[in-house]
């Protein structure tokens, strides 16, 4: 047992209720003092074993130590009282309150205990922001001031309630290149005031630039502790990314011919002024699966709103068949003959209350082979939902059961049966197997291809370099909004390429990556 | 967890909602109870909750009362025109509380018409009633439209409209359209041809307009189960941002669900105005809307147990009426019933422990049976 | 016309309907801050209204009848909070029950509790509260004798004094004590609240608690004061105009002046009434301004929000 570990994770393994393995005897130790990195893809299972820190869920198995002692972390109140403070990716700020106010709710200074000591409140988040130079303005509303700003305040947050450990859950997620300049500097300041700090990031740079050791952990499990100085990017990379399991899929070479989705120089800005799309041109044709892999955030999920009319870019065109979307509806897109495989069945995918029936007309249920005159064609409406339940093996005791009851495979294997049936000419398919069991993955999968090889486009966007890598045909890598790589033939490329593009370390040049354009 | 299970639950839960309210009820009326001594107190308990629950179907010498039927059928009426309404229109998550005002409404343009338009023979109740509902979809047409595109809250704009269209119609009636050989403030009498008929003309008031309402019921759950519009509806009130996704119109719906509950309630005004009444003489809201609430949330927005829903509270209104004449109880006991019953009918967490024991129950099942058919998948695989 | 509506008794009544609609209008901002949406403050009113002028009845005291009153706003909001957040009933349903008991279950209730039976129509509180047991008025000196400044302000309830002040203390709950500061940041954020420990049912009930309180006074000022007894019908919508009056003013403030605007629609309507102008008509006034009024401050809020988001992307670029 030696001092010099604050925190010592020993063989955490960690089942959720659903039965998906989140964590899978994973150690984790850090030193006192040090800036210790977290590295891991989407779903590698760095989220869940840092929420076990910081008490919002608990271990299955293995124990916990901080200082040495064993611990039993039951809520981020008790986390908080042995010193641990988290920084969340999405802010868990109050924006209608000012600064001094956000920092000390909860443990709010009081006059003659009635009165908030507001005074008090400011003095404290200046003696704080002095002390650490975190500057921050006190008396500004939470809801005015920039995301850098923001981030300091959770920050502060977390020291002015004693925490000597934090955690930073990709905390240059929302920041603009300065932003993140400044926060390096405050992170490595407050290490040198004896603070320790885990540091969660997919950027390789970053993680270069400021962190001493790390932990890199893979499906769940360990991958091994490494001091930083010791690794390149290339070995970092190839222990981050790579495939375990390889769910083979057979298909025949694409012969791709009619360009269906024609998207150039599309530009997008978020609310909070970062640039989430730059100048991204691409086209996918019919009868091919292209690919988008990346690293979460990086410009998929914007992308994806603009193709289906959730947002509006800022500059650039959007053009399916010919037409340009832009200002469109979701049933004008849908007229079009697009369909969407949802990022979030369960908000856009289904309605959990209505049946799989239901469910499965949405997009159809104006059309006339469904309609009688004014009344539903019920006949031709239970057909349909018969056939797509067979074809598309939900499990399920009838129609009639009501979706949010099935499990995630087959609530997914219902939004895709609707999706992939109503003569689509464009799928997107955005994380199309995420959380879900294998035999749903695998059929989900299969059924992409079938479709693509009978002359459908598909646009395919998934963090799973698994399925990324195996079902498209050509692929686009996508790093900070830009298209950082394009492969025209997936099968020769290796994880390690792959992992090279996603995570920054090359970029192609522009000539190489405008033959996605196929002009 | 399957359907007839949860159809079970609802059962189950509905049952104890209504022993609760009715225990409630029974406590209320002991408490309230004349007497002097827990006996008398009990003796009249007793005597309240028999006229309650009994009277209203039995006479006191245990026959069956014909009349008794036809009076709390002829009480089902209004609301379940106004109960088909919100039944609409909170389907859409639009809870629009305008059936109150609309009813009224629909009562008094109804009335206008039958009084004034020379409309020949069998046309005049239909052009009528008819008219009474347009009047009311135009009227809440002003909520919805402002909900959909502004946001604003349909809810307290409904409540509003209530108000306007009470003073509205009051104002109409004192100043240009009462009958002045009267001594109250009514309405000139309607023409002749435009009585709805009794169908059984015992004094009860069961006039043709249960007929239209069973019509409407009917054709309010082919228009929720059968179309793409009511469809649609369902859809909005399940999740609004999978209709959007799903490309249903979104802004049309709220509007579409909010006219036609208004329609309904317009029409259901009509209808009573012209079978119970030869003079338009409503004062004040009748209180029909606030009751088809609690009718739509006993049916769970479903048309097709609306009339159900009626049944029990119209048997419920009539014996507290029978009640408070047998005994000293007030019969808004009703009131105090109806409130309880609606906010336990409405409370998701009533029974939810029973209701987790059995999703749980269900999950597991359905897990044996996956496993089952992977078994068997692998079997022939072999 | 003009000269009508400038008159010393014009601005008193004003003054004096304004009371009820404010208080409840704070209960609305209270409320609202703490993300409820509380649609039953009617018929908590109702019941407050009615169990104050009773006890103020059977007491003999009016300062009986305003505690009960305040106890009986408090009771029924901390059941509603306890439908909604511990049974979890829809917020806008648990609000229509109340508003139910308070339409037809208070007649009920007064009924047995008094024994008067005659006419179900007529049947109120109103022939029990005798002058004595009103809630006193006062005469502020100095402003007494000013002309036309006196006889506005001075002569009112001393309720209608102290709901005024309550606009002030209502900001210092909100703004000036830890209370306030849960109840904003559990209204707007409850994860970030319950992250650093705050209990976010525990501050829900105090805020309906006092949002019972303000409904309670508002009861109070209606039946042992303004209306002089309860009865059906007596308020009139407030409880719902007072939710409008929310949505325009959101904070005490604001409410204030948007409670003051719905004062001045109803004392116009009384002016109105008295020189022969159809009392009906007149009663729509208010109504047809709630509605005005939140539309206009809808389709601000949709404006400021785009102005704010193109200011946004303009400053970014």
């Amino acid at each position: 047992m030696s001092e010099e570990y604050v925190i010592q994770m020993k063989e955490i393994t960690k089942v959720y209720p659903n039965g998906v393995i989140a964590n899978q005897g994973v150690n984790l130790d850090v030193k006192r003092g040090e800036i210790h990195a977290l590295m891991g893809e989407n779903g590698a299972g760095k989220s869940t074993l840092m929420k076990m820190l910081f008490g919002l869920e608990q271990p299955t198995t293995g124990q916990i130590l901080v200082n040495g002692e064993e611990v039993n972390l039951t809520s981020p109140t008790v986390a908080i009282s042995h010193g641990i403070g988290m920084v969340h990716q999405h802010f868990m700020l109050v924006p209608n309150l000012t600064v001094a106010e956000n920092i000390v709710l909860g443990m709010t200074p009081t006059k003659s205990g009635i009165f908030m000591d507001y005074e008090k409140a400011v003095s404290l988040t200046e003696e704080y922001s002095k002390k650490f130079n975190l500057i921050v303005d006190a008396n500004a509303k939470v809801k005015d001031i920039p995301v850098g700003m923001k981030q300091k305040v959770e920050i502060l947050k977390a020291l002015v309630r004693g925490a000597k450990i934090l955690i930073l859950d990709e905390p240059t997620a929302v920041l603009t290149t300065q932003e993140t300049v400044e926060l390096f500097k405050e992170l490595k300041n407050l290490k040198n005031q004896g603070y320790t700090l885990i540091f969660i990031s997919h950027k390789l740079n970053e993680i270069m630039e400021i962190t001493d050791r790390m932990t890199i952990l893979r499906g769940g499990k360990s991958q091994g502790v490494y001091n930083t100085k010791d690794v390149t990017p290339q070995e970092i990379s190839r222990l981050m990314v790579g495939r375990d399991v390889i769910l083979k899929v057979e298909k025949d070479k694409a012969k791709p011919t009619d360009e269906v989705l024609r998207v150039r120089d599309v530009e997008f800005v978020n609310d909070w002024g970062k640039k989430m799309l730059d100048k991204v041109s691409f086209s996918v044709r019919k009868g091919e699966i292209l690919g988008i892999a990346g690293v979460e955030g990086n410009g998929q999920k914007e992308l994806v709103d603009i193709l289906f009319g959730f947002n509006t870019a800022n500059a650039g065109t959007v053009e399916v068949n010919g037409v340009n979307i832009k200002g469109l509806n979701q049933k004008q897109l849908r007229d079009l003959n697009i369909s969407l495989v949802p990022e979030d069945r369960m908000i856009y995918g289904i309605a959990g209350a209505a049946s799989i029936e239901e469910n499965v007309i949405s997009d159809r249920c104006e059309k006339p082979e469904y309609n009688k005159g004014p009344i539903f064609n019920m006949n031709a409406i239970h057909e349909t939902s018969d056939q797509l339940i067979k074809d598309y093996t939900v499990l399920c005791k009838s129609r009639d059961q009501k979706v949010g009851m099935l499990s995630g495979g087959n609530i997914q294997k219902v939004v895709v049966a609707r999706e992939f049936s109503n003569n689509p000419k464009l799928i997107i398919a955005d994380q199309p197997t995420r959380g879900i069991d294998v035999g749903a993955t695998e059929f989900i999968r299969k059924k992409l291809v079938e479709l693509s090889r009978s002359g459908i486009a598909v646009l395919l966007v998934s963090a799973d370099l698994n399925e990324v890598m195996e079902l498209s045909d050509s692929l686009i890598v996508m790093h900070g909004g830009q298209i950082a790589a394009y492969f025209e033939d997936t099968s020769k490329l290796t994880d390690e390429e792959m992992g090279r593009y996603m995570l920054g370390i090359d970029k192609q040049s522009p000539e190489q990556i405008k033959e996605v354009c196929h002009e | 967890m399957n359907k007839k299970r949860s159809t079970m639950f609802s059962v189950a839960k509905g049952a104890l909602a209504i022993f609760v309210s009715l225990l409630v009820a029974a406590v209320l009326v002991f408490v309230s109870a004349a007497g002097d001594t827990v006996a008398d107190k009990l003796a009249e308990t007793g005597i309240a909750l028999k006229s309650m629950l009994v009277s209203p179907l039995f006479k006191a010498d245990g026959s069956f009362n014909f009349k008794g039927l036809c009076d709390v059928l002829a009480l089902m009426i209004p609301i379940m025109f106004t109960g088909v309404g919100t039944c609409i229109m909170f389907s859409a998550n639009q809870f629009n509380l305008g059936s109150e005002g609309g009813i009224m409404l629909g009562a008094f343009v109804t009335a206008c018409v039958a009084v004034y338009a020379p409309i020949k023979g069998v046309l005049l109740p239909i052009v009528a009633i008819l008219a009474g509902g347009i009047a009311t979809a135009i009227v809440l047409y002003i909520p919805a439209t402002l909900k959909a595109h502004f946001g604003v809250s349909e809810m307290v704009n409904s409540l509003m409209l209530n108000s306007i269209i009470q003073y509205t119609i009051m104002f109409l009636l004192n100043m240009y359209l009462a009958d002045t050989t009267k001594g109250q403030v009514q309405m000139l009498p309607i023409q002749e041809n435009a009585a709805l008929p009794q169908i059984i003309n015992n004094g009860s008031k069961f006039h043709v307009g249960f007929i239209i309402a069973i019509v409407v019921v009917a054709l309010a759950w082919i228009f929720m189960y059968r179309t793409k519009w009511g469809y649609s509806i369902r859809m909005i009130g399940i999740n609004q941002d999978f209709s959007k996704y799903s490309g249903l119109n979104v802004v049309k719906i709220i509007i579409l669900a909010q006219v036609l509950g208004g329609f309904i309630a317009g029409i259901g005004g009509g209808a009573e105005m012209l079978g119970r009444y030869t003079a338009y003489n409503w004062k004040t809201l009748p209180g029909y809307g606030w009751t088809g609430v609690t009718v739509a949330i006993l049916a769970g927005n479903n048309p097709l147990f609306v009339p159900f829903a009626a049944f029990f509270i119209s048997y419920l209104n009539k014996g507290c009426t029978l009640m408070a004449t047998y005994t000293s109880i007030p019969s808004q006991l009703i009131d105090i019933i109806q409130a309880v019953l609606f906010i336990l009918f409405a409370a998701d967490k009533f029974l939810s422990r029973y209701k987790q024991k059995l999703v749980v129950k269900s999950a597991e099942e359905e897990a044996a049976i996956k496993r089952q058919t992977e078994l068997e998948f692998r079997g022939g695989e072999k | 016309m003009l000269q009508l509506i400038i008159s010393e008794d014009f601005f008193f009544s004003m003054i004096r309907i304004t009371a009820p609609i404010l208080l409840a209008t704070l209960a609305a901002i209270v409320c609202e801050k703490g993300g409820i949406s509380n649609i039953g403050l009617e018929g908590t009113m109702m019941l407050a209204a009615l169990f104050g002028s009773l006890a103020s009845y059977y007491a003999h005291s009016w300062v009986v009848g305003l505690l009960v009153a305040i106890l009986a706003g408090v009771v029924v909001s901390a059941l509603m909070c306890f439908f909604i957040y511990n049974l979890q009933t829809n917020m806008i349903l648990a609000g229509t029950a109340v508003n139910m008991i308070g339409s037809g279950g208070t007649i009920f209730l007064v009924k047995v509790i008094t024994g008067l039976t005659e006419g179900t129509q007529m049947t109120s509180t109103t022939g029990l509260i005798t002058q004595d047991l009103l809630m006193p008025t006062i005469d502020i000196p100095l402003i007494k004798d000013i002309p036309f400044i006196g006889p506005v302000l001075s002569g009112h309830c001393f309720l209608t004094y102290l709901t005024f002040i309550l606009v002030f203390v209502t900001w210092v709950i909100l703004y000036k004590t830890p209370l306030g500061l849960n109840i904003r940041s559990v209204g707007e954020n409850p994860n970030a609240a319950s992250s650093v420990g705050v209990s976010v049912l525990k501050v829900k009930y105090y805020t309906f608690i006092i949002g019972g309180v303000f409904c309670g006074l508002a009861g109070a000022f209606m039946s042992i004061y303004y209306a002089m007894g309860w009865s059906q019908g007596m308020l009139a919508g407030r409880g719902f105009i007072a939710l409008a009056a929310q949505a325009m003013g959101i904070e005490p403030v604001g409410g204030l002046f948007a409670s003051l605007i719905f004062g001045f629609a109803q004392a116009l309507r009384i002016k109105f009434s008295a020189v022969g102008i159809d009392s009906n008509i007149c009663s729509t006034i208010p109504y047809i301004i709630t509605i005005i009024g939140l539309v206009v401050f809808a389709i601000r809020r949709i404006q400021n929000e785009k102005k704010k988001r193109s200011a946004e992307a303009l400053n970014n670029k």
